[in-house]
């Protein structure tokens, strides 16, 4: 998921977490689980904190609650300001809010920094209370369904009794398709856009070359780093890389082209930036060392290869077979990390196994993030999803 | 209820008297998903519609169907043998690229196909084209050709000049008036306006 947020322009330059359909200032609040919690792969930790955001109220029956689970680099704070003077709002805030298609006034949104994250949830960059030190790459393996895990035990302590929906694009569909898995009786409705049953190739590949980047900077140190320092190279090339696969040739010649910086030098035989899209990256690239820690960055993009629904289940239709709730996939016809191909799949196997899937594939050319787009179309959709129509009549007096 | 409603609601009724309740439904080109929001209310069945438009599948979301966007031939293929119950295929298959794939696909992972068209034989039709020399234009033909999407001309002889060609058994079937609503009971190649089919393998 690039950084690029949707703001909408504000009006008047009235203070824009004031704005219409904003959810306005938010703040973060820590669940703490202090039972052990053992890992798929077996490791424990002797429990954990999840940094979350929630908007709007939960009802007296505790069931208009939707989830939104975040991708590899998003976290928590998915719509709203922590402050007036913010530059962005939440990753998702053209989304979400009262009036929106995930509309606030109807639904108490819940969303987690994941499980080895490290915008506040415990993860390699947190430290381990038996040494004092970092945990670095001693922290237990997390999977995707260990993320999930960490938030049903989040939205019990919370008392959600159901959940109206769960939405993820990318990872964040990921961990929405295991939650109807796992928590068949739990979750009525899953939206899962943008995202795959499993990783291909090419996916792994992307991934693998941002990891030997982070682990081949000798600031790495084996993920033994001081807080603030670390391999900030390697992760900001690891950043560049996967950036460039999150949008689109199309959407990359309309944003830059070959338009040149201003003020790079007339000569053009040297390595110095010259076209604005290096600028870019390389800005992309800094800002993100600033944010993320590179050991999560290794951890996550590991539970990303690892989530395989056929294999871990035999096949995608017996992965599929305990879902109760309704689906809706959504893939973008110029998401080319996660093509549509592998969204589609992902609904033919719910069909197959009589589950009630539908897809939805919307023309876009800005690639895999497409799914944070503005898009009324993709609005009338989600909203349409969540929000039924009444029944409609059928009149047959002539 | 306007005349046209009408003929847009008649076929829904046929076909619904041939859906068993609680059986498992797919429609090929569902649009807005009138028809199977009518067989789910009525039939209480498990419906699946296709069609290729986004602004379309969302109509269906919003009705609480389950709709999936893309090409019923590749959707087809996806699934085992007697998947569905029924397939219906209504006012789609004169649109079809390759009817003859679709409509065999469609028996393989049916116990039923359902196709409903609109009979080029009719007896105004045949008469428009010997006065006018004209594409049809009627409440029905609503645009010229160069603002419509191709389509084949099928007559109730060729759609049944083609099921006895593959072998497909005609199971029951349906001849309306030129109203759409009174049954045909004779010459329907020259006298029905629209043609239901029941077909199975």
């Amino acid at each position: 998921m690039t950084d690029d947020v949707a703001v909408a322009a504000p009006p008047d330059s009235a203070p824009r977490h004031l704005a219409p359909g904003d959810v306005g200032l938010v703040a973060p609040r820590d669940f703490v689980y202090t039972q052990p919690f053992a890992f798929k792969s077996g490791q424990t930790l002797p429990g954990f904190t999840l940094r979350y955001e929630t908007y709007g109220q939960l009802n007296a029956t505790r069931d208009n609650a939707v989830l939104i689970c975040h991708a590899l680099s998003g976290d928590h704070h998915c719509a709203g300001w922590h402050s007036p003077a913010d530059k962005k709002p939440g990753w998702w805030n053209n989304l979400i809010g009262p009036g929106k298609a995930v509309d606030t006034r109807r639904f108490f949104v819940v969303c987690a920094n994941v499980l080895g994250g490290c915008q506040g949830s415990t993860g390699p960059s947190s430290l381990d209370p038996e040494t004092g030190r970092p945990y670095g790459v001693t922290f237990p393996f997390a999977t995707i369904r260990d993320m999930v895990r960490a938030q049903k035990l989040l939205l019990d302590h919370l008392g959600v009794s159901q959940l109206h929906c769960v939405i993820g694009g990318s990872m964040g569909g990921m961990q929405a398709l295991l939650f109807g898995i796992k928590y068949p009786q739990f979750v009525r409705r899953v939206l899962a856009m943008a995202t795959t049953a499993r990783e291909s190739a090419q996916a792994i590949a992307f991934n693998e070359v941002g990891r030997q980047a982070i682990m081949q900077d000798p600031a790495w140190n084996a993920g033994d780093y001081p807080k603030d320092g670390g391999p900030r190279v390697g992760l900001a090339i690891a950043r560049m890389m996967a950036h460039i696969t999150y949008v689109s040739d199309a959407s990359m010649d309309r944003k830059f082209g070959r338009r040149k910086k201003e003020t790079a030098s007339s000569a053009a035989y040297n390595f110095d930036i010259q076209f604005e899209v290096e600028s870019y990256l390389r800005h992309q690239g800094q800002s993100f060392i600033n944010r993320f820690d590179a050991n999560s960055y290794l951890y996550i993009t590991r539970a990303l290869d690892q989530f395989d629904l056929a294999q871990t289940y035999g096949s995608l239709e017996a992965a599929f077979a305990p879902v109760e709730a309704e689906t809706l996939v959504v893939g973008f016809t110029s998401d080319w990390l996660f093509p549509p191909e592998q969204n589609r799949d992902l609904a033919l196997a719910m069909l197959r196994a009589g589950k009630r899937a539908s897809y939805a594939e919307l023309a876009t050319d800005l690639g895999h993030d497409s799914f944070l787009l503005e898009s009324e179309e993709l609005y009338a959709l989600v909203r349409g999803f969540l929000e039924r129509d009444q029944p409609y009549t059928f009149d047959f007096a002539i | 209820m306007s005349q046209l409603v009408a003929k847009r609601t008649v076929d829904m009724q046929i076909i619904g008297d041939w859906v068993e309740p609680n059986s498992r439904v797919l429609d090929l080109g569902c649009g807005e998903g009138a028809l199977l929001d009518y067989l789910v209310q009525s039939k209480q069945v498990s419906a699946v519609g296709v069609d290729l438009d986004f602004t379309r599948i969302t109509a269906c979301v919003r009705r609480g169907l389950t709709a999936y966007q893309g090409d019923m031939t590749a959707f087809l293929r996806s699934f085992p043998d007697k998947h569905f119950d029924r397939v219906i295929c209504s006012r789609t298959a004169h649109e079809l690229d390759d009817p003859a794939a679709v409509i065999l696909e469609a028996l393989r992972v049916g116990r039923a196909l359902t196709v409903g068209f609109v009979n080029h034989g009719f007896w105004k039709n045949r008469l428009n084209m010997l006065l006018h020399g004209q594409k049809i234009r009627n409440e029905v033909y609503k645009t010229e050709w160069f603002q419509s999407r191709p389509a084949n001309p099928v007559s109730v002889a060729d759609f049944e000049r083609f099921c006895a060609a593959k072998q497909i058994r005609i199971a029951r079937r349906a001849h309306l008036a030129g109203n759409w609503r009174t049954p045909c009971r004779s010459f329907p190649n020259l006298l029905a306006g629209f043609a239901l089919y029941d077909l199975a393998r």
